[in-house]
């Protein structure tokens, strides 16, 4: 397949044989992976800046192992420390990075839009969002996808809910878009007061209570909860939302026989999910973190010219 | 004295059947007819085009004073000269506001001094612009406020504005409340519904605009003073001023040029761009349809522009970090016009130009109600409208400081081309468009 993108702002225009085929192509990164040395000259010459204006550890460190491992020069450009914070404007940091030949802009942001704007003004580099606000994080979806695909095989007519925060997560706005186009079928569940009022619109499902949305579900996807919803009155407690909400056994026990329990990390034990769930049998947590590497790679290598 | 030959004359509520002429002298309309004849007159052929009223827009910022680098009183007048508005009112959302009477005569002396457009001043409802206390209403009125507003916010405390309608009730200067529910809309972005669904970014709900109109309405009712409410987006929203009219209230409204053209789908469709940045926000396309149904059946007494410039450094940044509002002095005419025909003319061309004519001229304070009309010995205010004129939105060639625009680069059918101030010229494309 030739391939068309040049950046990652949205899964938007993907098709679903792009998407298949990334996943394909990170299968062999995850192989790559598995060697005793773990590097290989596929992007040797290339700068990849990564730009996170908003704290992350897990994100930033699997961007930049991924271009490491592809022999890529990867620079991180933190907001601590950056001009950013001596009230630079985004415009004159586009251009400093451009003048600077980045070939790749890595950009975690939290405002919605960013990603977009970048991608406006860079005329040469490709620019991957890593998250911006409550929009999207279309790298989690991918690694998302890939993790349930190695578990469950062929995710067509595969059905998931997805159980939480929703309005507040660029997660679950990537999620549901990748998973539908692979033809899984969503649905949401959560407090209305945490849904975006058009659940519709997005093309899935909602149902209030978590035990009728995790029946018979090959896919439970637990959202981050934030203390902030009970300071803004969105809910009235974290505990009421744990017994109503959160990923007990009680509530995983109703999903189908071969279904398995994801979480974007990091976790809050005891408040969306319980230990005895996160630790589980279910949970395939710590392989979406190593997905997460190899999905990277795969986005690097594809979009900076490891094939053409 | 200026002789205008050939015009289609609209007096602010019908178009002539044939071309006639209209003579201006010493600042005033002297004579309408068929061949007038004016020795001495400079005379403008205007080839059979659209002689109107003076366009009025009830409804601009020109950050005067205290934010020049957006825009200025002089910067403003000559924008709506070359948008084809011959009368702007501004919004008192200055630094400081406009709350006394030396700030309304400084902006009417920078107006005059612009020799431009003609600028009237608005004044804040309350002091300080803070919603609590009454501002100097009736000194400001006196000193040339046309409207009390404290436009950028509403006022939202209920007493206030019950004590302010009944204060300016025997006035002559009406209330325009910017109707907006303050607890509803913190923080919000864009239309709460399919696009704050989709992009995460904080919604503003239609019942935010309904539910202050529906307390103005009530107040007006009790008070029996007039109330207008401005930049109204939403069907809910005119649905309860349709109402309110029909009550018999006086109660008025007005809309934007971008709500009737652009629906929400445009934040999405151009990957975030902050010129679609706006409040109220882009609303549905339901609700587009709903304020053209709106001027339809007579709801709708004027189209405002909203002009709300920005210095390019705080617009052209990432959308939720840019500044709500739309500059568009200078297009607003063709994209109502050109947005008239490609929808297939849903109301009478008469009744599209009164809403630029008559129907802002009759809610401003008594001495400018006469704008509207070009009935003889009222102020010769003109615009003249070519209906063919096809032209690029081109923002670099803007008298306005502006330079972001959601119609920067598109090709718009119908402008003005021709515009006179108190029968001086005050813009002239005649030959352009030839």
């Amino acid at each position: 397949m030739e391939w068309r993108h040049k950046n990652l702002i949205s899964l938007e225009g993907w098709t679903r044989e792009e998407l298949s085929f990334f996943l394909d192509q990170t299968e062999y990164m995850e192989e790559l992976l598995n060697r005793p040395i773990k590097k290989v000259p596929a992007l040797r010459g290339k700068i990849v800046v990564n730009c996170f204006f908003e704290n992350s550890t897990r994100t930033r460190s699997s961007f930049e192992i991924a271009g490491k491992v592809l022999s890529a020069d990867v620079i991180n450009w933190s907001s601590s420390g950056s001009s950013a914070s001596k009230g630079e404007t985004l415009r004159d940091t586009v251009w400093t990075l451009e003048a600077m030949a980045a070939d790749g802009v890595v950009v975690r942001h939290g405002e919605v839009g960013v990603p977009d704007y970048l991608a406006k003004k860079l005329k040469k580099a490709s620019v991957f969002n890593a998250g911006d606000g409550t929009n999207g994080h279309p790298t989690q979806a991918l690694l998302d996808l890939y993790t349930a695909r190695q578990k469950l095989g062929n995710l067509e007519g595969a059905r998931m809910a997805i159980i939480g925060d929703v309005l507040h997560s660029r997660v679950a706005r990537s999620d549901i878009q990748a998973f539908r186009k692979m033809g899984v079928h969503v649905t949401l569940s959560g407090p209305a007061t945490l849904m975006p009022e058009n659940t519709a619109s997005l093309g899935v499902e909602y149902v209030s209570d978590a035990r009728e949305a995790a029946g018979g579900k090959d896919i439970l996807y637990f959202l981050r909860m934030q203390r902030e919803r009970q300071e803004d009155g969105l809910i009235p407690s974290i505990d009421e939302y744990h017994r109503r909400w959160g990923a007990t056994d009680s509530l995983v026990s109703l999903a189908s026989p071969r279904a398995v329990v994801m979480h974007p990390g990091p976790m809050n034990r005891g408040m969306e999910i319980a230990s005895s769930v996160a630790d589980g049998p279910r949970s395939v947590i710590l392989e979406q973190v190593r997905s997460g590497v190899a999905v990277r790679m795969a986005l690097l290598y594809l979009c900076l010219g490891g094939v053409r | 004295m200026i002789l205008l030959k050939n015009g289609r004359i609209f007096d602010g509520r019908n178009i002539g059947a044939a071309s006639e002429d209209l003579l201006l002298k010493d600042g005033v309309v002297a004579g309408r007819g068929k061949d007038l004849s004016g020795d001495g007159a400079e005379v403008f052929d205007l080839g059979g085009k659209l002689l109107c009223p003076g366009f009025i827009d009830l409804h601009v910022h020109f950050r005067d004073p205290g934010y020049e680098w957006r825009e200025d009183t002089e910067s403003g007048a000559r924008a709506a000269a070359g948008g084809g508005f011959t009368t702007v009112v501004t919004m008192p959302n200055t630094d400081p506001v406009v709350d006394n009477p030396v700030t309304v005569e400084y902006l009417v002396a920078r107006g005059k001094r612009a020799g431009a457009s003609r600028v009237l001043p608005s004044g804040c409802v309350s002091r300080g612009r803070q919603g609590k206390q009454l501002a100097e209403l009736s000194l400001m009125a006196e000193s040339g406020a046309v409207f009390f507003t404290d436009d950028g916010s509403p006022v939202s405390d209920a007493k206030l504005l019950k004590t302010a309608l009944l204060y300016t009730r025997d006035l002559g200067v009406r209330i325009m409340e910017h109707p907006e529910e303050p607890s509803l809309t913190a923080k919000s972005q864009v239309n709460e519904g399919a696009v704050s669904a989709a992009s995460g970014l904080k919604g503003c709900p239609a019942s935010a605009e309904v539910i202050d109109i529906l307390r103005g309405i009530a107040l007006s009712r009790e008070t029996d003073s007039p109330i207008h409410f401005t930049h109204v987006s939403t069907e809910l929203a005119m649905d309860a001023i349709r109402q309110a009219k029909k009550e018999g209230l006086l109660v008025t409204c007005d809309v934007t040029p971008h709500h009737l053209s652009l629906d929400e789908t445009y934040v999405l469709v151009s990957r975030y761009s902050s010129a679609y940045k706006v409040s109220p926000p882009l609303r549905t396309r339901k609700d587009v349809k709903a304020l053209w149904d709106a001027i339809a059946d007579g709801t709708v007494d004027a189209i405002v522009t909203d002009h709300a410039p920005y210095h390019v450094d705080d617009k052209d940044v990432p959308f939720q970090e840019a500044l709500s509002g739309i500059a568009s002095l200078e297009c607003a005419v063709p994209v109502v016009l050109d947005t008239w025909l490609k929808t297939g003319k849903p109301v009478p061309l008469e009744r599209l130009l009164s809403l630029f004519t008559s129907g802002p001229a009759a809610l401003l304070s008594r001495p400018w109600r006469s704008l509207g009309g070009l009935k003889e010995g009222a102020p010769a205010d003109v615009t003249v409208l070519d209906l063919e004129a096809i032209k690029r939105v081109d923002v670099n060639q803007w008298k306005s400081k502006a330079r972001i625009c959601p119609w920067d680069g598109e090709m718009l059918q119908g402008w003005p081309v021709m515009a006179l101030v108190e029968g001086k010229v005050v813009m002239n494309r005649l030959k352009e468009s030839e």
